[in-house]
């Protein structure tokens, strides 16, 4: 086949000619080209190979309904591996690239080795060799086969942004239904948005011969969109709306394209309180044998790149038609000068006024017919029209256009739950009834005459407001005409006979489904692979159904549709991700120190704060460093940053009460001044925090949730008080940021607090392990906490934020001579491990109860209820043989965090498993030490257990998971 | 995405503004300990999931802090009602 432009028309700028490449090949458009029309005008057939039986395959469609044309694109702004031409706007210095067929689409060397495998990827391909022979003989020739592109891994240099807004009236599709009812709307005060996803306004006016209220139909389009925008209305072209959601919130994407490509994308999510939904159809192709040839292109897409483009998709045309509206494409292709074309009708009565306007051309028609086959490969050189008396006749063309119908675009009002409807008048599926607020118009709801869009518009405006606008009128020489349903032609082998493009599912797979007895709509789907594509089946799901329908002796309407979900149509994940990424992922968290940290080298990590994870100061790589700050904790002094630590205030006067309920430990004795570790469940029995809860006095408890639920609990706290204790008198404050919090961590310590001038009596007896003191430090007010994560003599003193930066820089300025050392977050996690002490969410899971971690004595001691008590005594979590926390010491080899612990018993995998290692690490003290969770752990100790992890199994045995200090004499020095 | 308009604070509040809660009018029974193994399952773990009209809890969490109940349709996402946490529906 060879497209060309043609010598005049269509809506592009002759003047401003733009060089682009396809495949290498240098080629030229226009301006107001879309890649497909300048591929076409280049005379090119095959664009690339089909998905599993690599057959050649060209443009299709002008639109993101065709199925084929799927092109890597590179322009000013980035590559993007997979596009559908129709949607990308031509620049100066595209590079277009075919993602399938190798070495190219013309030559395909697959193509030769998957013919001789045809019979292997019919429907039920997937399904079935998953279970039998053997998937793994498929897999690398089907991956080799699938996909449309792959990704570079290159960031492209687009734009991307937010953008919240609400209006009263959104009007989807700048058609003429949609132009309608913004003009009936006009005056009416209604703040409307309007939105298409063409660079121009007026949808099918763009390109079919109508006039409305007395002017070309472009001419008025202009005109409402301008009045519109006069009054106040917002157009948004080049933008997709992807979804509809509840409460009338739209997500829609808008294209920002400039000289050199798409330049950034702007993604909407807009609330509506009425909708129009005028978006529009999309031409139903007719189902024959080898339907499938380079040169085969919907009808009305035909009309589309003549009208708009200026560009003839081949030299002789043959059109393919059951309804009135392939005469359209006909005249159309006559009137700009190509060859005259011929209609193949498959009606016996088609209109009059079509076929003498056709033949007052010149143009041939044959009626009753339909085509029986094609003659070419990767062009189409010729058709083989079957009459009704099963005559054949060889037609000669490069192209054919085929319209069987229009399918509507409800998908919007589906993802909304709007059921489609098998509407006989129209053969298509529409919506019957709309979500609340939204009006239908146009061919979305399955009209085809131009004055009854043009009403329907109208009316939906109408029935938002009743203004003094009357309706336009519409006036067209040859109208759309009523469909006669042929589904699939009666002459030829299924086999060859395409259904879905680019999947290439066949009218034989339908068929082979319906055999195997995949009826449903849903089940044919997933079955045949039928418009599961990047098309979304826009051009194949109904023929599909229809297939399906007449294998099973069932009506259309009987087998339904699939489910319609959001996107409309592809979308990159770049729009929706946009500026999630390094910086724009979250706002990042800083501690008041923070600059110190990063003068000391700290290499910071990411826990929800930003937190040193070791210093370069203390050593040149990570092993070293945190082999020194471990060694200042346990031998000097380490000077740790907690400010991230929970802190969350529980003040009245049944404070002590209400926060009792939500420890596991007793908190009704804890005396003011003292601090009680404890962990905290849910209902169910499941830890979900540990920290330490100081008693300041009667009315006031200070709880030190962990720095990752933070937030968590203090809203935990929230909500129980609300819901189940609000007559409780007790308030909380969550007041994490507004203290900074440094620990002072080691042996000198205590010598190191003196330092800092606090006002109160710090001495081993004064201050001893677990106790809690108000008062100042350096002379401002600080709340000070012994208490240990790291076995040693530890302070954990918080101060106002606004002095936390001082207060590490005096800590370390004044720990100098002591050996003072600021310590990050892996020597203080290695630390805790040395001791034994859990780390919530690492050695805890979703499972463990306080039960599983030895806290079985503290729960039966306290007899009031908490939450989480009762659940504690539930058959399950009482039972013998659950996950409990145990140390591990290496037999053999060191131990790996994440290793899985064989059953008993087992010496190879596969094989059951008992738990896994939760942390690990090399301790200066200790040497390799390990936690682990196995199943009835607390009486196994001294076992042998053996651990798979990265490939290999080593032996470890199960000890006490505190590994240094057993006596705790660190602990209380 | 839902918009409920917070009975404490009055104001009309975003999906992203807010935080659910589950179902609402769960009893967790006063006196756990005399609770049967059956009842607590039941509190804990069994909840209606109808389609249709379902009763629940939601915090005006981006606002003012507030946890309130709402009667949802969970078919067309319809508000019913939307009631101050100490009341009890009636949709
Ligand atoms: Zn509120």
């Amino acid at each position: 086949m060879s497209g060309y432009r043609l010598k005049s028309g269509g809506r592009i700028d002759r003047s401003k000619p733009l060089n682009f490449t396809f495949d290498g090949r240098a080629m030229q458009g226009f301006a107001g080209d879309t890649l497909s029309s300048a591929i076409l005008a280049n005379g090119v057939g095959t664009i690339g190979r089909s998905f599993k039986y690599h057959r050649p395959r060209g443009i299709y469609a002008a639109g993101i309904e065709d199925p084929n044309a799927m092109l890597e694109v590179v322009d000013g702004h980035g590559r993007e591996p997979g596009l559908r031409a129709g949607q990308v706007h031509l620049v100066e210095g595209l590079q277009a690239r075919s993602v399938t067929g190798w070495p190219s689409p013309q030559f395909d060397l697959v193509s030769a080795a998957t013919r001789l495998m045809s019979p292997f990827m019919t429907a039920g391909f997937y399904y079935k060799t998953l279970k039998w022979p053997n998937w793994s003989w498929y897999e690398e020739a089907v991956r080799k086969a699938a996909g449309f592109g792959a990704p570079d891994g290159t960031v492209d240099g687009r734009q991307r942004e937010y953008r919240h807004a609400s209006c009263d009236v959104l009007v989807i599709g700048a058609g003429p239904a949609g132009l309608a009812a913004v003009s009936s709307l006009k005056g009416s005060g209604r703040d409307v948005v309007l939105v298409d996803h063409a660079s121009s306004a007026g949808g099918a006016l763009r390109w079919e011969a109508a006039q409305i209220d007395g002017s070309e139909g472009m001419i008025w389009a202009d005109k409402v969109v301008a009045d519109c925008q006069a009054d106040g209305g917002q157009v948004l072209l080049n933008t997709f709306v992807t979804g509809a959601y509840e409460g009338n919130y739209f997500t829609l994407i808008e294209s920002l394209v400039d000289h050199r490509g798409l330049k950034a994308e702007r993604i909407w999510k807009l609330r509506a309180r009425e909708i129009i939904m005028a978006t529009g159809a999309v031409d139903r192709p007719l189902v024959y044998q080898n339907n499938d040839r380079p040169g085969t292109f919907l009808s009305t897409s035909v009309r589309q790149f003549i009208s708009e483009y200026g560009v003839a998709p081949g030299k002789r045309l043959a059109i393919f038609t059951n309804n009135d509206s392939g005469y359209l494409t006909a005249l159309q292709a006559a009137a700009a000068g190509m060859a005259t074309p011929v209609v193949i009708d498959t009606r016996s009565a088609p209109s009059a006024a079509h076929v003498e306007a056709a033949r007052e051309k010149g143009i041939e028609v044959f009626v009753q017919s339909q085509v029986a086959d094609v003659v070419g490969g990767r062009g189409l050189r010729a058709v083989r029209v079957v009459d009704q008396a099963g005559k054949i006749r060889t037609v000669s063309c490069d192209a054919i256009a085929l319209t069987g119908g229009a399918t509507p675009m409800i998908h919007l009002a589906a993802h909304r739950g709007a059921k489609p409807i098998y509407d006989e008048a129209s053969a298509s599926f529409v919506c019957a009834t709309l979500p609340k607020g939204w009006h239908g118009a146009g061919a979305a709801t399955g009209s085809r005459e131009l004055a009854d869009v043009l009403a329907q518009g109208h009316a939906a405006g109408q029935a938002i407001v009743a203004t003094v606008n009357s309706a336009p009128v519409a006036n067209v020489a040859l109208g759309m005409g009523d469909v006669v349903p042929m589904w699939q032609a009666k002459t030829g082998s299924a086999k060859k006979m395409f259904v879905d493009l680019q999947n290439d599912v066949k009218a034989s797979d339908v068929q082979l489904a319906a055999q195997e007895n995949y009826i449903s709509a849903e089940h044919l789907k997933r079955y045949s692979t039928l418009g599961m594509g990047t098309d979304q089946g826009r051009t194949s799901n109904i023929n599909g159904l229809a297939i399906m329908a007449a294998a099973t002796g069932r009506e259309v309407a009987k087998v339904g549709t699939t489910t319609f979900r959001p996107p409309y149509t592809a979308t990159r994940m770049g729009a929706i991700a946009h500026h999630r990424q390094n910086d724009g992922f979250a706002p990042r968290r800083r501690m008041p120190a923070h600059s110190d940290h990063a003068s000391n080298g700290a290499q910071f990590e990411d826990f929800g704060w930003q937190r040193p994870d070791w210093y370069t100061k203390n050593g040149s790589d990570r092993e070293a460093a945190v082999g020194i700050e471990m060694t200042a904790v346990r031998t000097g002094v380490g000077v740790f940053d907690a400010s991230p630590l929970g802190k969350v205030e529980v003040v009245g006067p049944d404070a002590r009460v209400f926060i009792n309920k939500f420890y596991v430990s007793n908190l009704a004795t804890l005396k003011p001044g003292r601090i009680r570790y404890s962990v905290m469940c849910h209902d169910d029995g499941i830890i979900f925090d540990d920290g330490v809860v100081a008693c300041v006095d009667d009315n006031f408890f200070l709880a030190g949730p962990t720095s990752g639920n933070a937030e968590t609990v203090g809203a935990w706290f929230e909500r129980w008080r609300q819901t189940e204790w609000p007559d409780m008198a007790v308030a909380i404050a969550p007041v994490t940021s507004n203290w900074a919090a440094i620990a002072l961590a080691g042996p000198k310590a205590r010598d190191l607090l003196a330092r800092l001038s606090p006002d109160f009596d710090i001495s081993g007896e004064g201050f001893a392990h677990m106790h809690f003191r108000e008062g100042t430090i350096g002379g401002v007010p600080a709340r000070a906490a012994r208490v240990s994560f790291t076995g040693e003599l530890q302070y954990e003193i918080a101060v106002p934020a606004r002095y936390g930066q001082a207060l590490m820089q005096a800590a370390l300025s004044e720990g100098a001579d002591l050996g003072a050392v600021p310590v990050g977050m892996e020597a203080w996690l290695r630390l805790r491990l040395e001791k034994g002490y859990l780390h919530l969410g690492a050695d805890t899971n979703g499972r463990t109860t306080p039960l599983d971690i030895g806290m079985g004595g503290v729960v039966m001691k306290k007899a009031a209820d908490f939450i989480g008590k009762r659940a504690l005594s539930l058959p399950y979590n009482a039972s013998e043989g659950r996950e409990e926390l145990v140390g591990l010491k290496p037999v053999d080899a060191p131990i790996k965090i994440g290793g899985r612990i064989l059953a008993d018993g087992y010496a190879q995998i596969p094989c059951p498993s008992i738990g896994n290692v939760t942390s690990a690490c090399d301790s200066p003290l200790a040497g390799n030490i390990a936690m682990a969770l196995i199943e009835g752990g607390s009486k196994r100790m001294g076992e042998k257990v053996k651990i798979y992890a990265e490939g290999k199994i080593t032996e470890a045995e199960v000890c006490s998971p505190v590994f240094v200090d057993p006596q705790n004499e660190r602990l209380h020095a | 995405m839902i918009v409920l308009n917070c009975p404490y604070c009055g104001q009309d509040r975003h999906e992203e503004e807010l935080t659910y809660g589950g179902e609402a009018e769960i009893i967790r029974p006063l006196e756990p300990e005399e609770a049967s193994d059956e009842l607590w399952t039941e509190y804990l773990y069994f909840r209606t999931n109808p389609k249709g009209t379902h009763h629940e809890q939601w915090c005006c969490s981006g606002g003012c802090g507030q946890w309130f109940k709402v009667a949802r349709d969970t078919v067309s996402h319809d508000i019913l009602e939307v009631v101050t946490f100490d009341k009890r529906l009636s949709a």
